[in-house]
């Protein structure tokens, strides 16, 4: 009955305001090549609104030329003999969309071979899957390279029988081939997934089904391989349309999948491919690519094909908002997310008011609250430029220098233990840090220098933790996962289980980094053509492949050719070719949004893979582009995020997205960094804190400068703070090491912690100056309004406070007491 | 009667007789111990007051400079308690001096000990300087609003850290591009090393300038324009701070001084020299990170030292023998294959400059049969960590013979390890034609001031570095106490080594002694360490006070010298060093 209501709304919305404006048939070009070679046909048409619906269903077909193809019940089209002609769809109220359809070698059969037709049956039939075979050990003795990775491997697994030894290639115990040559229909391969034999897996294959029919064609036909010499067009790429779907409740939308192989040509997917959607209450998809929504929200479609991995974003939104506001646009950013909010059917939220925008933009460009003063200046003045004034003001300052030193001081893990153990080297390493960000370094020159560090140059000391050079694998992991946002380290034991990287790559890119050798105090790059002395103690340099124990020479990810000089440095070559990916500019884009933004649009910020797609793809390729082409400029595009309307919409939600949390709908609320939130509670209190040496040995033990700020602190390891300590200041031994989450400590140290109760009162103290200069209850609550919030009490709250302090004997502890509760507050401890 | 008794001792390898009769005394004397002064600074043509912080100074009653040009009195001893938070509690030992500096006296570092009822103390230098000297005020400076103001260039200020956490500021007015040099020189001088520097008690003093007024936030709050450290973190190289800095604009400036980790108390005096101009870094005489402490000066495997033409003559010298050795002519390798690389002769000194980063030159030679050779590596200018010079020797096939990497294994992980020495020495089995290349360790540093001169030679036997380790020497009557001598045989030295104590107070006698010396763990794995390190052995002088030997009023200057023996001759002094040494009153 509900879903009768639903459909009968949706319908009659799109019947009146939200007719049809044009028609697109999808593929524009079909070209069907071989023996029952077919294409799935999609048709959406776009509203009035913007919002594309899929009316494959709907449309009537039409073939110029008949004999050529035929299109079936299910809007598939199949070659029927070699021709050209134009397909046509037609739906009543728009212009008819058309394709050009060529059909060739519609006769020829083409041969099986393992790789095109069985690899992809068993990863669309799940086979392969990490949780199935394809899982490190695989299951029930039967060992499947993840998603098809390696289908050699999985071939004689198939056909010889075989043995998976994490550690090393021998193969021990019994082989049992899944093939019976003499009995084909005894095959394990068969048996199995039919259930005819038990299988943990279930039943995976239906009596009759065509990829049954292949499987047991394949097996008669001697199993055979098919061409091994490497020159069979290999898939390379899957594509989708659309890239992003949005499904009103009710409708269907389905997805096309096109393959792209290696020798240019593409064949039509849609119907080989595994489709797992992230969040399965959100959309289920039928195994032919049909999109089902379930309930409104937005989720990821995760397409498997043999050796390729592809993923599709939908949205399954509500009722169509017929009189959706305009909504005004700063920059491209707005133009991106505003754009996919239309479509989402959410309405932003209303610009921030000045008082919050100027908290949050402060703390966000330099971890630094606004002073009252500044404060009241921002809210009274009507200059219409006052924010991009107050942003370049900010990113001006010698705050901004301290704060992203900081932060990047977390990123690039300035500790005395990762920087060769010396508090000397730490120190060096965090002033290089501070000079990239004082200048406004490149940051593809800051990545570069840093991956291909040498000699006694600071930025060589994060590759000595503990004062030796830290292991190829761990190290290369780290750069790729700083500088790409991925996320290798699982390749490192084993096929990378969620990605298509191979144990062989993540080795090779570890191999650029086997060549470090600590002599001294320095590092080099031990050249391979030169023994140096190794011989004298029977010693080696290199990296050898922990599974087949033989040496590893580095290889990019993509294959791609670079100069290995023998003598060289090759972490150069890899800089150089990291620097030049799109994976860097996004990987860097990306984690600086996520700062402003409290998620990255990939998020966690450094776990780009394709089972994790960005929530707004074109806008981090746009924001890579223009960090790029503006010299990969970081306070320009800090600048370029806070200067947009998304980055300056109010926290406070309206009804269309008080549930979004990822589509920049509305300013999301987050706690304040552990630093941050210490030194607001020294500025808001006036008091400062003194950092102490965590080392207490008599005459030796030191402590910061007067004024020293907690961002400004080099290392973790220097200076002890308990309060840092709680609010999850990063120990800085892995990337990322930051731990914001309550606990019950910070509650304890609310209520009793020297950072809090300490510093309420005092001479020195802002409610001190303010209690000596004679200052009324008002203006004491209003001061700190401005300082904690940056922004004047509501009547009610003055008034609020005012009878709690009238109530009280001591006027001074009263205050006290408000100016606690205020820096306790939630309002205080989160950027918002 | 004689007060100057001179005696010899020869000291044959294997003697290993044990003399170690040094019972220790029932008295908890105190050696004394100078810790700090304040001021260390005064300008020459003035006279200053000190005041000298130490253990066991009671009843100091003189200081003796090591130049007597410099007129020092003791004005006064008294005591101090512990700092607050110090783990010792006994008090502190303050001795108050008067130090008057002729104004024809050169500017320099003046040494001087104290002398007292518990003998002669340790030596610190004093820091006589042309410029002005000003004091710090009274109180504390650690805000802008309290800075000491510098009133003109050309200024030393004697300042004090006194408390942890302290920091000093100072302010000034700078025209637009106007140089200055700030230069600070810390009371607790520090030499780099690894660990946390945080734990560590010596004064490690940074100097940062700051610009007001550019916060968006709050105009008091300053911008760090400039900071040092110290010129550079090179193990064994001084701590002290050096900053050079150009102006953009003319305007008011802050200079702030404090410790590396914040720390700071009674000792923590320095002093901060305010020049016009960039004035170049001179690190203090006899810093750095050598082994020595009697060496005259030699240094055998210091990549900085000098390789002279004569050096087969001074290795000669060293070995006891006549120099009548050749020459050493220079050459030059060039950056070229292998086929291309010149021909040298031996002995010869092979000169270049690693221009470009992964070049490597190569020069080679000839032997007509076995040679035991040596590489010596000098780098003039550019050193390790900066240049680090990697020499291989190849062989007619191409094959390495040898390189200046030791290579071994961590002791803890078995993990391989090399590092690069300036010095190798290598037996040529084989008559033929060698080459030598030279590279730096890195492939992409190289550049003006990478140039180095590499010796190859014949081997020389002779005696090395030498460590006499003892700075003064305090003894009680019926008291025994010892003086290591180190030295090290360099190629195979087979000759004895001759260590003399001249110049004995009355009452004291030497005699040659052995210590204990604990087992050591064999290496790991250790590789060809006889290429890379040499033979070090050690000797002891036992110097014992009769029970009845006189008081000494001052202290008596014992030299300790150092000779090779061959041939059954005496050879040159190769070392040499005055230690003072007081024979204390009965109590």
């Amino acid at each position: 009955m509900k879903a009768l209501i639903l459909v009968g709304l949706v319908g009659s919305l799109w019947a009146a305001p939200q007719k049809p404006v044009t028609l697109k048939l999808y593929p524009a070009e079909i070209a069907l090549s071989g023996a029952g070679a077919s294409q799935q046909l999609l048709v959406v048409a776009s509203g009035a609104d913007g919002i594309d619906r899929d009316v494959t269903a709907e449309v009537q077909w039409k073939l110029s030329a008949t004999g050529v193809a035929n299109v079936s019940s299910s809007a598939r089209l199949e070659a029927v003999s070699d021709g050209k002609a134009v397909l046509t769809a037609s739906l009543a109220g728009a212009k008819a969309a058309t394709a050009a359809v060529q059909v060739s070698n519609a006769k020829a059969a083409r041969a099986y071979t393992f790789t095109r037709d069985i690899s992809a049956i068993l990863v669309k039939r799940g086979c392969n899957s990490t949780a199935c075979h394809g899982s490190v050990k695989g299951r029930g003795g039967l060992k499947f390279s993840a998603n098809a990775l390696y289908p050699k491997e999985d071939y004689d697994w198939i056909v010889k029988g075989g043995g998976y030894q994490v550690l090393t290639t021998e193969v021990k115990g019994e082989r049992i081939p899944r093939i019976d040559f003499k009995d084909p229909q005894k095959s394990l391969l068969l048996t199995k997934p039919l259930m005819v034999t038990p299988h943990g897996g279930g039943k995976r294959l239906e009596p009759g089904s065509a990829d049954l029919q292949v499987l047991t064609d394949w097996i008669k036909a001697g199993a055979p391989f098919g061409d091994d010499t490497g020159k069979a067009p290999k898939l390379v790429k899957l594509s989708l349309v659309p890239s992003m779907a949005i499904v009103t409740m009710g409708a269907k939308h389905r997805l096309l999948v096109t393959g792209h192989f290696s020798d240019g040509h593409t064949e039509d997917f849609t119907h080989q491919v595994l489709y797992v959607p992230n969040d399965p209450d959100v959309v289920s998809v039928s195994a032919d690519g049909l999109i089902t929504p379930k309930t409104r929200g937005e989720t990821a479609i995760l397409i498997r094909a043999a050796g390729q991995v592809a993923s599709a974003g939908v949205g399954v939104i509500g009722d169509p908002i017929v009189n959706y506001p305009a909504v005004a646009r700063s920059n491209f950013i707005d133009q991106h997310v505003f754009e996919k909010l239309r479509r989402f059917q959410i309405v932003p939220s209303a610009l921030s008011t000045d008082g919050e925008f100027l908290r949050r933009v402060a703390l966000d460009l330099t971890g630094t609250l606004p002073p009252p003063n500044r404060v009241k200046d921002f809210l009274a003045s009507k200059d219409p430029a006052k924010r991009e004034k107050v942003i370049d003001a900010l990113i001006a300052s010698p705050e901004f220098v301290d704060y992203w030193t900081w932060r990047f001081a977390d990123l690039f893990r300035v500790s005395i233990f990762t920087n060769g153990l010396s508090s000397k080297w730490a120190q060096g390493y965090w002033e290089w840090i501070r000079d990239n960000v004082e200048r406004n370094r490149p940051y593809d020159e800051v990545a570069r220098e840093r991956l291909s560090a040498q000699g006694y140059s600071p930025a060589t000391r994060h590759f000595l933790p503990y004062n030796v050079v830290g292991t190829p694998a761990d190290t290369m992991a780290e750069e790729v996962r700083v500088f790409f946002g991925r996320r290798m380290d699982c390749a490192q034991c084993h096929n990378h289980p969620y990605e298509n990287w191979s144990q062989d790559q993540f080795w090779g890119m570890a191999a650029f980094f086997g060549r470090m050798f600590k002599v001294g105090t320095i590092l080099m790059d031990h050249p391979v053509n030169m023994d140096l002395s190794s011989k004298d103690v029977d010693g080696k340099i290199e990296v050898l492949h922990p599974r087949t124990k033989a040496e590893v020479k580095p290889a990019l990810l993509d294959n791609s050719k670079f100069n290995l000089d023998p003598a060289g440095n090759p972490r150069k070559e890899l800089a150089k070719w990291m620097t030049s990916n799109p994976y860097f500019a996004e990987a860097a884009v990306n984690r600086i949004w996520g700062l402003f933004f409290a998620r990255g649009i990939v998020d966690p910020v450094d776990d780009f893979r394709s089972t994790n797609p960005p929530t707004h793809p074109e806008l981090l390729a746009a924001l890579a582009k223009d960090f790029q082409t503006n010299g990969y400029n970081l306070r320009h595009l800090m600048k370029t995020i806070v200067m947009s309307r998304t980055y300056q919409l109010a926290y406070e939600p309206n009804a269309t997205n008080k549930h979004d949390v990822v589509n920049y709908s509305r300013s999301w609320a987050r706690a304040i960094d552990a630093e941050v939130l210490l030194d607001a509670v020294v500025d808001v209190t006036g008091v400062q804190e003194t950092f102490s040496t965590a080392v207490s040995d008599g005459g030796a033990v030191g402590q910061a400068p007067p004024g020293t700020r907690a961002v400004q602190l080099r290392d973790p390891d220097t200076f002890y703070s308990r309060f840092l300590e709680l609010y999850g200041r990063a120990n800085r031994g892995a990337v990322p090491e930051r731990n914001a989450r309550p606990n019950l400590g910070q509650a304890l140290h609310m209520l009793a912690g020297a950072t809090y109760v300490e510093r309420l009162g005092g001479p020195d103290s802002r409610l001190g100056r303010l209690l000596k200069a004679g200052a009324t209850n008002a203006q004491i609550i209003e001061e700190f309004y401005l300082a904690a919030y940056s922004r004047v009490p509501t009547a009610e709250e003055t008034k609020a406070v005012e009878e709690i302090l009238a109530r009280r004997p001591d006027r001074e502890a009263g205050l006290r007491e408000f100016v606690w509760a205020l820096i306790s507050s939630r309002e205080f401890a989160e950027n918002h | 009667m004689k007060t100057h008794r001179s005696f010899t001792l020869v000291v044959y390898l294997g003697l290993g007789a044990l003399l170690y009769a040094a019972d220790k005394p029932a008295d908890p004397r105190v050696d004394p111990a100078m810790t700090s002064i304040h001021p260390f600074t005064g300008q020459r043509g003035s006279t200053f007051v000190v005041k000298v912080r130490g253990r066991g100074l009671a009843g100091a009653r003189a200081a003796l400079p090591a130049n007597a040009a410099l007129q020092m009195t003791t004005e006064g001893v008294g005591q101090e308690p512990p700092e607050e938070g110090s783990r010792s509690k006994t008090p502190v030992d303050v001795v108050t001096l008067r130090v008057e500096a002729p104004a024809d006296l050169k500017a320099g570092r003046y040494a001087f000990r104290l002398v007292g009822k518990n003998g002669v103390s340790n030596s610190l230098p004093l820091l006589i300087t042309e410029e002005a000297v000003a004091a710090e005020p009274e109180g504390l400076h650690q805000t802008p609003e309290t800075a000491v103001v510098i009133g003109s260039r050309g200024t030393v200020f004697n300042g004090k850290l006194t408390r942890r956490g302290e920091a000093d500021f100072y302010k000034f007015e700078a025209k637009a591009g106007e140089t200055v040099t700030f230069q600070l020189h810390s009371g607790l001088p520090q030499t780099a090393a690894g660990g946390s520097a945080a734990t560590i008690a010596n004064f490690d003093p940074a100097l940062t300038i700051f610009e007001g007024g550019t916060s968006w936030f709050d105009s008091a709050r300053l911008r760090r324009i400039a900071y040092n450290d110290e010129p550079e973190f090179v193990f064994g190289k001084p701590t002290d701070s050096h900053l050079v800095h150009t102006f953009a604009k003319a305007g008011s400036y802050l200079l702030r001084v404090d410790a590396f980790a914040g720390q700071g108390g009674a000792d923590y005096s320095y002093a901060l020299k305010v020049l016009p101009g960039a004035v170049p870094y001179v690190s203090a005489p006899g810093s750095g990170g050598k082994r020595g402490g009697g060496g005259e000066g030699w240094s055998e495997r210091s990549f900085t030292r000098q390789i002279s033409p004569s050096r087969l003559n001074e290795l000669a010298l060293r070995g006891g023998v006549k120099p009548d050795r050749p020459v050493v002519e220079n050459y030059r390798a060039l950056p070229v294959a292998v086929e291309q690389a010149p021909r040298f002769a031996l002995p010869g000194n092979l000169e270049g400059e690693i221009a470009n980063p992964g070049e490597t030159h190569r020069a080679h030679f000839e032997v007509d049969g076995p040679r035991d050779i040596a590489l010596e590596m000098e780098t003039p200018q550019q050193a390790p960590p900066y240049f680090n010079p990697i020499v291989r020797l190849l062989n007619a096939d191409g094959d390495e013979v040898a390189t200046n990497l030791f290579a071994g294994r961590g002791a803890c992980s078995g993990a391989l390890s090399k590092s690069i020495q300036a010095k190798t020495i290598v037996p040529l089995r084989e008559a033929g034609k060698y080459t030598v290349e030279i590279r730096d360790a890195t492939s992409d540093l190289g550049g003006p001031g990478f140039r180095y001169r590499l010796q190859v030679r014949p081997q020389v036997p002779h005696v090395g570095d030498v460590n006499i380790a003892s700075d003064h020497l305090n003894l009680a009557p019926a008291e025994a106490s010892t003086v290591r001598v180190m030295f090290d045989r360099e190629e195979d030295y087979r000759g004895a080594i001759a260590v003399t104590a001249e110049g004995l107070p009355a009452g004291v006698t030497v005699a040659a002694g052995a210590d204990f010396e604990p087992d050591k763990d064999e290496p790991l794995t250790k590789g060809k360490r006889e290429r890379y390190t040499p033979r070090t052995e050690r000797s002891v002088l036992v110097f014992s006070a009769a029970p009845d030997a006189p008081a000494t009023v001052a202290p008596q200057q014992v030299r300790v010298v150092v000779r090779p023996v061959a041939n059954g001759k005496l050879g040159d002094v190769i070392a040499a060093k005055t230690i003072p040494m007081m024979v204390l009153a009965k109590p």
